[in-house]
C-alpha cells in the first residue's frame, strides 16, 4: 500500500506543535513565524538544526495536501509584508467565517466584499455598507449593530479599517482568493506584475494596468524614472520602499515602547 | 487498549472517556501498539446507530504522537474506513456511503473543529451534526473517530468530549500539559493579556474580584469601562461577556449587597489551560519582582506543578513558558 502514496513529509511533535499554534493565531507575520518555528523546536528537540523555514512549510503541506488545507504564504497589499496562515482548499466559499458569524453577519460581509471589489481604491466606506443593512438576509441588523458587526471582523482580521473606510485583511485575500475570483468574474481586479488577486494598489492612469504597492516596491526598485510596464507612459505614483524586515524589527520595538514602560503589554 | 473496543453505549461512556484520558500519555516515544492492532481494536460490535441527542459516541484516539509513520497512519485511516463499510452494510437499510465520502466528512470535520477551536466556541456535538455531518448521521461514528485520528496525528490535538451532559466537545493539546504557547511569541493577541491581568488579580486575592478592583487594575492599562480601546473594543463586554461564554471567567452577582455588585472568578476553561505558575511568571515580569514576592501564592503554584509533573510524566527540554525567543 505504501507504494501508492507519493513521497510524504514525516510529521513531530516540532511540527504538530507548529501547526496548533499558526491555527490558534488564524495568520501570523513571517518574523513571528521564525519566532514559532525556534520555539517548537526549542520545546521538543532542542538539540537538532533548525530547518530553513520554506523546506519545513514545505515537509508540513506534503502531509496535509491529502487534508486539502495548507500553509500558504501571501504579502500584506499596504506593506508588503509577508504572512501566513492555514487555509481550506477544498471549500471555496467563505465557510470559516461561516461558523463563527450569524446569517445577516455573514451576509453583511459579502456586501461589505462586493463593494470593496466594485470601488476603484479597493476601499468602501462605512456609509455605504451600512446603507445596505436592509437588504441583509437573516434577522433584522440595526446600523449600530451593523457597526459592531463590522468591528468584529476587524478584530478577527477579516477587513482593515482606515479612516471609516474598510478593506480587505491580507488573511481574507489569501484565505478567499478563490471564493473572489469565482463569485466576481468580472469585477476582480489582478496585478499586472505577480498575477495575484488585487484589491489596494496603483493603477496606470493611461492603460489602466495595475499592480500591487509591494509589486510597484519591487519593480521599480532600481529605477529613477518609473514607466508603465504595459504602455510605457510615465508612473505617475510615488513608488513605496520595498519592505525590509530588518529596518521592520527597529520600528517595532520603538513602536512598542511607546506604551508604558512599567506593565509590558502582552 | 481493550477498553476502547468495549465501544459506546452510554452508561459506559463516562467510564470509557475517564479510561481513555488515563491512557493518553501524551510525548511518551515509540507508542507500544503498532498502528495494525489499534485498527482491530477500533473496530466495534455493532451496535444499533443511535439518534444524536441520545448518543455522543465517540471513542478517544489511542495516543500515538510519537509515530512517524503519518503517511501510514492516514492510509491505515483509510483502510479502516474500508474495513468498516463491511459490518456497517448488514445492519443499515440506506446505501452506505462510499469510503472516499466519509473521508471527507472526516476533513470537513476536522477543519470545523479547528475552525471553532480557533474562535474559541464550543464545539457542540448537535451544531458538529447540523453543519458537517448532515446526512452522514448515520456514520458520524466512524467519521468522528476518522477525524479524531486525523487530529492526533497531524495537529497532536486531542478531541475531547468534555461534557457528556451538555455534548461539549473541546480540542485539548496532546503533547504536553497545556501550556501558554502564545507567549511564545512576545506580540501575541492582546486578548490574553487582559485576561491575564484579570486572572492574577483573582488569584492573588484568593478569592473573587470585585468588578471594581478589575477596572482598577484595567485603568492602569488605560482601559475604562465607558470608552472603545482601538484593539479590543468595548472592553466591559469582552470581560463580563465574551470571555465569559469561552468559560474564561466567571461574572457573579456578590450576593446581599445592595446596589447590585457583580464578581469575577477564574472560568473553568482558564483553570484547565492556564497554570499557576504561569500566573507567578506573568506577575513577575509585570512588576518585575521575583516570584517569591507572593509567597502563599508561590507555594500554592508549585504544590500544582509538582502535581501536574506527577500526573504527567515526561522528558523534555526545560519549558520556557514565557520564552522572549
Amino acid at each position: 500500500m505504501q507504494g501508492n502514496t507519493k513521497k510524504m513529509g514525516v510529521m513531530t511533535d516540532v511540527h504538530r506543535r507548529f501547526l496548533q499554534l499558526l491555527m490558534t493565531h488564524g495568520v501570523l507575520e513571517e518574523c513571528d513565524i521564525k519566532r514559532l518555528q525556534k520555539h517548537c523546536y526549542k520545546v521538543h528537540d532542542c538539540n537538532a538544526t533548525i530547518e530553513k523555514l520554506e523546506d519545513f512549510i514545505n515537509n508540513i503541506n506534503s502531509v496535509l495536501e491529502s487534508l486539502y488545507i495548507e500553509i500558504k504564504k501571501g504579502v500584506t497589499e499596504d506593506d508588503g509584508r509577508p504572512i501566513y496562515a492555514l487555509v481550506n482548499l477544498a471549500t471555496t466559499s467563505i465557510s470559516k467565517m461561516a461558523s463563527d458569524f450569524a446569517e445577516n453577519e455573514l451576509d453583511l460581509f459579502r456586501k461589505a466584499l462586493e463593494l470593496i471589489i466594485d470601488s476603484d481604491t479597493g476601499f468602501a466606506s462605512s456609509t455605504n455598507i451600512l446603507n445596505l443593512v436592509d437588504q441583509l438576509k437573516g434577522k433584522k441588523m440595526r446600523k449600530k449593530e451593523a457597526e459592531h458587526v463590522l468591528q468584529k471582523f476587524v478584530q478577527n482580521k477579516w477587513l482593515i479599517e482606515k479612516e471609516g473606510e474598510f478593506t480587505l485583511h491580507g488573511r481574507a485575500i489569501l484565505e478567499m482568493d478563490q471564493y473572489i475570483r469565482e463569485t466576481y468574474p468580472d469585477a476582480v481586479k489582478v496585478c499586472n506584475i505577480c498575477r495575484g488577486l488585487l484589491i489596494q494598489g496603483q493603477s496606470c492612469e493611461t492603460c489602466g494596468i495595475r499592480m500591487h504597492l509591494p509589486c510597484v516596491a519591487k519593480y521599480f526598485q532600481a529605477s529613477s524614472e518609473p514607466h508603465c510596464p504595459h504602455c510605457n507612459d510615465y508612473w505617475p505614483h510615488e513608488v513605496p520602499e520595498v519592505f525590509n524586515p530588518e529596518k521592520e524589527r527597529e520600528t517595532g520595538l520603538s513602536r512598542s515602547n511607546k506604551r508604558s514602560s512599567r506593565s509590558r503589554q502582552h | 487498549m481493550s477498553e476502547q473496543s468495549k465501544d459506546v453505549c452510554d452508561p459506559n461512556f463516562a467510564a470509557e472517556a475517564s479510561i481513555s484520558e488515563a491512557q493518553s500519555s501524551p510525548g511518551v516515544p515509540g507508542d507500544p501498539s503498532p498502528p495494525g492492532s489499534q485498527a482491530a481494536t477500533l473496530s466495534e460490535p455493532e451496535s444499533p446507530p443511535l439518534s444524536p441527542p441520545d448518543a455522543p459516541l465517540v471513542s478517544l484516539p489511542p495516543q500515538g504522537p510519537g509515530e512517524e509513520g503519518d503517511p501510514k497512519a492516514l492510509q491505515q485511516a483509510a483502510e479502516e474506513g474500508r474495513a468498516h463499510q463491511a459490518p456497517s452494510t448488514t445492519q443499515l437499510s440506506p446505501a452506505p456511503p462510499a469510503p472516499a465520502q466519509l473521508v471527507q466528512k472526516a476533513h470537513e470535520l476536522m477543519w470545523y473543529v479547528l475552525v471553532k477551536d480557533q474562535k474559541r466556541m464550543i464545539i457542540w456535538f448537535p451544531d458538529m451534526v447540523k453543519d458537517v455531518i448532515g446526512s452522514y448521521k448515520k456514520w458520524c461514528r466512524s467519521i468522528l473517530r476518522r477525524t479524531s485520528l486525523i487530529l492526533a496525528r497531524v495537529f497532536g490535538l486531542h478531541l475531547r468530549l468534555t461534557s457528556l451532559h451538555t455534548m461539549e466537545f473541546s480540542l485539548v493539546k496532546a503533547l504536553e500539559p497545556e501550556e501558554l504557547d502564545r507567549v511564545a511569541l512576545s506580540n501575541r493577541m492582546p486578548m490574553t493579556g487582559l485576561l491575564l491581568m484579570i486572572l492574577s488579580l483573582i488569584y492573588v486575592k484568593g478569592r473573587g474580584a470585585r468588578e471594581s478592583a478589575v477596572w482598577n487594575v484595567l485603568r492602569i492599562l488605560g482601559l475604562r469601562p465607558w470608552k472603545k480601546h482601538s484593539t479590543f473594543g468595548d472592553v466591559r463586554k469582552l470581560i463580563t461577556e465574551e470571555f465569559v461564554q469561552q468559560n474564561y471567567l466567571k461574572y457573579q452577582r456578590v450576593p446581599h449587597v445592595e446596589p447590585p455588585e457583580y464578581e469575577f472568578f477564574w472560568g473553568s476553561r482558564a483553570s484547565r489551560e492556564i497554570t499557576k505558575m504561569q500566573i507567578m511568571e506573568f506577575l513577575a515580569r509585570v512588576f518585575k519582582k521575583n516570584p517569591q514576592a507572593w509567597p502563599s501564592r508561590y507555594r500554592e503554584a508549585l504544590e500544582e506543578a509538582r502535581a501536574l509533573r506527577e500526573a504527567h510524566p515526561t522528558a523534555h527540554c526545560p519549558r520556557n513558558s514565557f520564552s522572549e525567543d
